[in-house]
């Protein structure tokens, strides 16, 4: 269950990245997810979502973009997207594939509550966020 | 709502540490082997095995990881090697800031290769560099043909490959040829080295080629001092 140490790293860049623009509230959190990574997107939702309390993420979405897998051979340079059976020999010419895309895991962007829309919420003091 | 690119990668803190470790492991001279394999593959015994093979020639030094118990840790130490047991608790894999923290109490200087055996799973230790030089992943013939389909991430990461217990091939039923060529599918590149560290059947290809590594690598450092 190692998504939830890839949980807090999510939300400690996005963290990072709110104080950086003075923000107090991110409203959504996007990142990039590559098939070949060893990432179950159903465990990383639920770990998002335990792993965002206490932080200015609390209320945030998380938003997956999943990367797909492309791989290109070596030598004839034919660029596939491998089925089910991975396997990284090229059909053709039988030289190795090279992953071209498909490890990414990448905090993409972070939606942040603005300014007016903060003080919006502050006319209902019972709903303020900070 | 406003939108703010960040474009960072999760792992960043973790790959800045395993960098520095890089870096540290670089300017000693070391070279440093982490070795990934689900559980009861034989790690351990590998370990032991080579440690058997390089002791009196080489300088070396051994990082346990494991969720609970310092058995491991004792039957390297049982070798008179130095070992560290880092027990993790539930995390399954180490990552780069534990290898920084066991190294402040272990010094590097008067070593030629560390070992960090790292915890008993094939799919989180794959995403976490640790800072080694090389990565040897062990597999056993007894836990059938298609662990590397199953588990590409972790093969295809692979410098090295170890298909430990070959002289269970025919009691588990596995062909030794579909497992390697399942390796391969995955891993073209890779070495593999099948062997059985219980017989010594194959073993001396794979010590063979450490030493060459070590002895390479410290003419080289030789060279460059």
């Amino acid at each position: 269950m190692h998504e939830l140490s890839i949980a807090a790293n999510i939300l400690s860049i996005a963290e990072a990245k709110a104080r950086e623009r003075n923000g107090c509230s991110i409203q959504a959190v996007g990142i990039r997810l590559g098939e070949f990574t060893n990432i179950a997107r159903e465990a990383l939702e639920f770990a998002f979502e335990v792993a965002r309390e206490g932080t200015l993420a609390h209320n945030a979405r998380l938003e997956i973009e999943v990367v797909a897998m492309i791989v290109e051979c070596v030598v004839c340079h034919g660029v596939n997207h491998p089925e089910r059976t991975l396997c990284l020999i090229c059909a053709h010419c039988g030289f190795p594939l090279k992953v071209v895309s498909g490890e990414e895991l990448q905090v993409d962007y972070i939606e942040l509550e603005t300014e007016a829309e903060r003080l919006a919420w502050k006319e209902y003091p019972y709903k303020q966020m900070c | 709502m406003e939108r703010v690119p960040v474009q960072t990668n999760v792992l960043m803190a973790n790959q800045q540490t395993a960098a520095e470790n890089r870096a540290l492991f670089e300017a000693e001279g070391l070279l440093v082997i982490n070795i990934m394999s689900s559980p009861g593959a034989g790690k351990t015994t590998l370990l032991e095995a080579t440690i058997k093979g390089l002791q009196g020639r080489f300088r070396l030094a051994v990082i346990e990881g494991d969720l609970q118990t310092d058995l491991d840790a004792l039957r390297i130490r049982a070798l008179g090697i130095r070992s560290h047991q880092i027990t993790t608790g539930t995390v399954c894999h180490l990552d780069a800031r534990m290898i920084a923290r066991a190294l402040t109490d272990f010094p590097l200087e008067d070593l030629d290769l560390l070992v960090i055996e790292n915890v008993g799973n094939l799919i989180c230790p794959a995403s976490f560099d640790l800072g080694e030089g090389l990565r040897v992943v062990l597999c056993s013939v007894a836990e059938g043909a298609e662990k590397p389909r199953k588990y590409p991430v972790m093969f295809h990461k692979a410098d090295i490959i170890l298909v430990n217990k070959i002289d269970l091939a025919e009691a588990s039923g596995v062909e030794l040829s579909e497992l390697i060529g399942n390796v391969r599918q995955v891993n073209p590149t890779a070495t593999i080295f099948p062997l059985s560290c219980r017989t010594g059947d194959g073993f001396s290809v794979w010590l063979d080629w450490l030493q060459r590594a070590l002895t390479t690598r410290s003419a080289a450092a030789l060279v460059r001092s």
